[in-house]
């Protein structure tokens, strides 16, 4: 019996972690020269149909200023509780952005798409400036945004 | 005591032998002369007007961003000490660190967020 029980609390160990595999994914984000304040970006998930997910991470902790992040705005309702502990300060101009989160192996190849809003104070808001497949082949390929952000790439 | 009663029958006289006139002149004068008319009277005579104060506008302050935001003049969040309290209404989220992720299924069990800025 003891035996039994020893060798249950062995796999058990064993097969528990790998009920929610998981490798560290870093994205990295680089800001144009724009000329203004610091820009709020949202990092969004959103399924095959369009459908949004969830919430990766948002840069800059004012609510009142998320409405400026149109898409993710819409999809959440400025819902504080889609980010509780995946927020982190504004983006200043011409700099970078490195995060390194802990995703689910499930969410490569399987028809999710990353999006970034973006906004800046008495500027133009960018909804949706970046939205890129996350798939294995798309690991390292840059991709450049059409206001506010220089270029996008994601590794792991 | 008796000095501060003397003093509000006064001002009640004073307001009285002001307002009275005016008032009954207003409510047999034609309407359409208005309320200015029954206190300067209708012959023309010249009307001294002061301007007072605007001061209920918002001192120019520019209402650039988009959607109307109401935002205050001394906000400043392009810096790494944002300010996650609660002042000026609705709730700032808890700072990553602070809290775990949330349980959206995208997230793993292991490692909390690391942030690098240059």
């Amino acid at each position: 019996m003891k035996s039994l029980l020893a060798t249950l609390a062995l796999s058990t160990a064993l097969t528990a972690p790998g009920l929610v595999s998981a490798r560290p994914v870093t994205f990295a984000t680089t800001l144009n020269n724009y000329g203004g304040d610091g820009a709020y970006l949202a990092y969004y998930v959103t399924d095959a149909s369009g459908a949004y997910v969830g919430s990766l991470w948002m840069a800059g902790g004012k609510s009142k200023y998320y409405e400026h992040l149109s898409d993710w705005y819409r999809a959440t309702g400025g819902n504080p509780a889609e980010i509780n502990g995946i927020t982190g300060a504004s983006v200043g101009a011409g700099r970078s952005l490195e995060i390194t989160l802990d995703l689910a192996d499930a969410l490569f190849d399987a028809g999710y798409t990353l999006h970034i809003d973006a906004a800046v104070e008495d500027m133009r808001d960018s909804p949706n400036e970046i939205a890129v497949p996350l798939t294995a082949e798309g690991a390292g390929t840059v991709t450049r945004g059409r206001r506010y952000i220089a270029d996008f790439s994601y590794n792991y | 005591m008796k000095k501060t009663l003397a003093l509000l029958a006064a001002s009640t006289a004073l307001t009285a032998v002001i307002a009275l006139p005016a008032l009954s002149e207003i409510r047999h004068r034609d309407h359409e002369e208005g309320v200015l008319s029954s206190l300067f009277g209708d012959d023309g005579g010249r009307l001294r007007l002061w301007f007072v104060s605007d001061d209920d506008d918002d001192h120019g302050y520019s209402r650039k961003y988009r959607g109307g935001d109401d935002d205050d003049d001394d906000d400043d969040d392009d810096d790494d000490d944002d300010d996650y309290g609660r002042r000026g209404g609705g709730m700032n989220p808890a700072p990553a660190g602070t809290v775990a992720p949330p349980q959206n299924g995208l997230f793993g069990t292991g490692a909390a967020p690391k942030v690098k800025v240059n």
